[in-house]
């Protein structure tokens, strides 16, 4: 039902002898008008606390406007493949509320894994997947539902975002830009060789 | 054990086709996707092991930010050591979509279990080591990381194309100090020259035994997890820092180091006693390193401890 | 920037120093935790923290620079522990991570006032490095304040500890705020923050959050700057030990 992390949300659950703390995953939005993006995770024992340490885990460098963090166990995704394979998300019907819907587009390397692609309504997880089927298109490789309720985000006020994300972009000396001269490739010196 | 072998048993011949289908069309396999058992224990296998050796690197270098001889130097390498937690902290994330939790995966490393990079239980002794470990032994693992990001496991390919663009720097900044003390004082030339002969057969080493020597090879690529061999991976590793570091005026300590006509550069023999040697723990510092690492765990205990009891304390304040 | 008195040249240099020294040794003793944390994700936010503290010390070094013409790294590398003008509490040991983030907390609440006052000096490259420096000690304060607070409300241990930190960090965090001989003609004429004004801030602020936390400011006199511990011999021993091992090196 989880295809994110079923194992690990078992082991939280049961018990925690020396825990890693629970896990959150983290949507970082690179700037202002982009769509937020699922970039990785941070173990984190509040929400709060996963806010912070996601800023300086994914935040290290530009570029970032805006964070969102959820508990692992609150996503439901599943894959084209387990779509064709017949499975389904919780379908039990509930109060309608607004979910988040993130996709996975192209098998093409990139930075991110799913892309949000807009919110809706639905009275279960698996009608809010069926929605976003015949809206977002079918052709997607992998979906997360996500309840709204089930979101922190970074704080949205001009201090707080300049505070949290404008410093990184001063930060020079840890870009490889700034050692441009010394990168000066190989094959200018050395041009027998040729690499693929 | 049992668990296994039964997961083993119930893979089809269609499920192995149809995954194997998917690997030739170039396709990434992501978390939720039908693999085989044998393709999830080996990305697991190899991914925790590269997020140990993140970890577990953090230590010879971290070493020397409290000494690095300039306030520019100190904030670089400062950024730098940060940059490898940063690695192993998207590695684990990695191998915990396969399904894998971090307690057990520290844990394994703590006990002695887990394997990483034997690299980093050699000493750094000098503070040119910073330098020279960013050139070579970052730019070893730049060969192999840029060959792992093309890899066909989703999440593993994108932590890797983050950590190469993070590790460009590493490397550059590497060199840059190199080049700068091969080219300063006689007394940093020295420094440099040290580095360089201490540090060079290890950078060589750290790509893996030779191709006839490599047990896991061929599954490996087969599933597209490895795309190029340690013998590949190597031969360009040489062809880069060869020319640059003779150019410099340094000498490599391999007296058989020459090009073919092919323009590759080929070293001399691999002491690879030495090699195993230093992965059993034989060798070098790998009881130093996994007790400074136990030690960190053991003292950070009460620290886990409490925000834990704090966020569930939280949870449950705000359930009411 | 021409109309300053050598008075005034002077309380800008020793205030630049003073802040330039305390962030220097701050930066180290977070730095000491790289690779020691107590979880992973803590490795790489304090790694933020130092970076950004020795950045600003980079900067307010710079500054100093371009009113005597010092070398930034000259003055962190060659002076003894004689000549540091650092309060005591940036040099004392890590300690444990309570030790760490209480007195982190401190300071940051500290400095992000003293940033905030320093934006409005009528010495503008001091106004603009402050505004800069500022935006990154707001995060660090929410960063240890959620720290503080949470080890505070933990466990029995680690609200055990948290108090020991704060009593034992609290006469240091008050000295900072001594007025400096020589700082005066800068306060003066608007160049520096009065840091008896500063404290007037910085007292309800962080009392306030103490409290919120179940934790009392214990009554205590300031330790003046000028005091030193045995620690800040140690450890410029280390940090300056590469630099001045090879003394006739210049560029590192």
């Amino acid at each position: 039902m989880n295809g994110v992390d079923v194992h690990s949300a078992q082991s939280q659950d049961a018990q925690a002898p020396d825990t890693q703390w629970p896990r959150w995953e983290i949507f970082k939005q690179d700037t202002a008008g982009k769509v937020h993006q699922a970039v990785g995770s941070v173990h984190a024992t509040d929400p709060d606390h996963a806010l912070l340490t996601a800023r300086s885990v994914f935040a290290r460098r530009p570029a970032a406007v805006s964070l969102w963090a959820v508990r692992e166990q609150d996503i439901f995704s599943v894959t084209r493949e387990e779509l064709e394979n017949g499975q389904t998300l919780p379908g039990h019907s509930g109060e309608v509320q607004s979910y988040r819907i993130f996709g996975k587009k192209t098998h093409k390397r990139s930075m991110t894994f799913v892309d949000e692609l807009g919110m809706l309504e639905a009275a279960c997880p698996q009608a809010a997947l069926e929605a976003a089927r015949s809206q977002f298109g079918d052709e997607l490789l992998a979906w997360w539902v996500i309840p709204v309720s089930a979101f922190v985000g970074s704080p949205e006020d001009a201090e707080t975002v300049e505070s949290w994300f404008a410093p990184a972009k001063d930060k020079t000396y840890k870009q490889q830009s700034a050692y441009g001269v010394v990168g000066k490739h190989v094959s200018e010196r050395n041009p027998r060789v040729k690499h693929d | 054990m049992t668990a296994t072998l039964k997961t083993q048993a119930a893979e089809t011949a269609e499920q192995h086709a149809a995954f194997e289908a998917r690997i030739v069309r170039g396709e990434k396999i992501e978390p939720g996707d039908w693999m085989p058992a044998e393709y999830r224990r080996q990305l697991i296998r190899m991914i925790s092991q590269h997020a140990h050796s993140e970890v577990v690197g953090m230590l010879p270098e971290g070493e020397w930010i409290s000494r690095a001889p300039s306030l520019r130097r100190k904030l670089i390498l400062m950024a730098k050591v940060q940059d490898e937690a940063g690695h192993g902290q998207y590695l684990y994330h990695a191998a915990e979509t396969l399904g894998a939790a971090r307690e057990e995966l520290v844990d394994a490393l703590l006990s002695g279990k887990a394997k990483y990079s034997s690299i980093f239980n050699y000493p750094t002794e000098s503070w040119a080591d910073v330098g020279m470990i960013g050139w070579l032994v970052d730019g070893a693992a730049i060969k192999n990381q840029t060959m792992l990001a093309g890899c066909s496991y989703g999440p593993y390919s994108r932590a890797m194309v983050r950590i190469c663009s993070e590790e460009t720097f590493h490397h550059k900044q590497g060199k840059e100090m190199i080049v700068q003390y091969a080219q300063g004082t006689p007394e940093q030339r020295a420094l440099a020259q040290d580095a360089l002969t201490r540090w060079w057969w290890p950078s060589v080493m750290m790509l893996g035994p030779h191709d006839k020597d490599s047990t896991n090879s061929g599954v490996m690529s087969n599933w597209g997890i490895k795309t190029k061999s340690n013998d590949q991976v190597r031969q360009e590793y040489l062809n880069e820092h060869v020319p640059e570091l003779l150019e410099l005026g340094l000498t490599l300590p391999d007296a058989d180091l020459h090009q073919d006509a092919d323009g590759n550069w080929i070293h001399g023999p691999i002491n690879w006693d030495e090699f195993w040697a230093v992965v059993k723990g034989q060798m070098g510092l790998n009881k130093e390193r996994l007790a400074t690492r136990n030690a960190a765990h053991d003292d950070g205990a009460w620290v886990r401890e409490a925000m834990l009891a704090y966020g569930e304390r939280q949870r449950a304040q705000a359930a009411d | 920037m021409t109309d300053l008195t050598s008075e005034q040249t002077q309380a800008l240099i020793l205030r630049l120093t003073v802040l330039a020294d305390d962030e220097l040794l701050l930066s180290h003793r977070d730095a000491e935790w790289t690779g020691h944390a107590p979880i992973l994700e803590e490795d790489i936010a304090l790694a933020n923290i130092a970076q950004d503290e020795l950045g600003h010390a980079m900067g307010w070094l710079d500054l100093r620079k371009t009113l005597d013409g010092s070398d930034p790294d000259g003055l962190a590398f060659r002076r003894g522990p004689d000549e540091f003008r650092n309060s005591a509490l940036t040099e004392l040991p890590k300690g444990d991570w309570a030790f760490t983030m209480v007195r982190q907390y401190l300071f940051d609440a500290y400095e992000a006032l003293w940033q905030d006052a320093a934006k409005a000096s009528t010495h503008t490259p001091l106004a603009q490095a402050a505004a800069l420096a500022l935006r990154e000690e707001r995060f660090h304060l929410q960063h240890t304040a959620a720290w503080v607070e949470r080890l505070a409300l933990g466990t029995p241990e680690s609200e055990r500890r948290t108090r020991a930190a704060l009593q034992a960090v609290w006469p240091y965090a008050l000295g900072l705020f001594e007025p400096l001989e020589g700082e005066q003609a800068g306060i003066e004429a608007g160049l520096l923050p009065d840091p008896t004004q500063i404290k007037a801030r910085w007292l309800p602020l962080v009392t306030a959050h103490l409290t919120r936390c179940g934790l009392t400011p214990p009554g205590a006199e300031p330790v003046a700057r000028g005091t030193h511990t045995e620690h800040l011999a140690l450890l410029l021993a280390e940090f300056q030990g590469v630099n001045r091992q090879y003394a006739e090196m210049t560029a590192w």
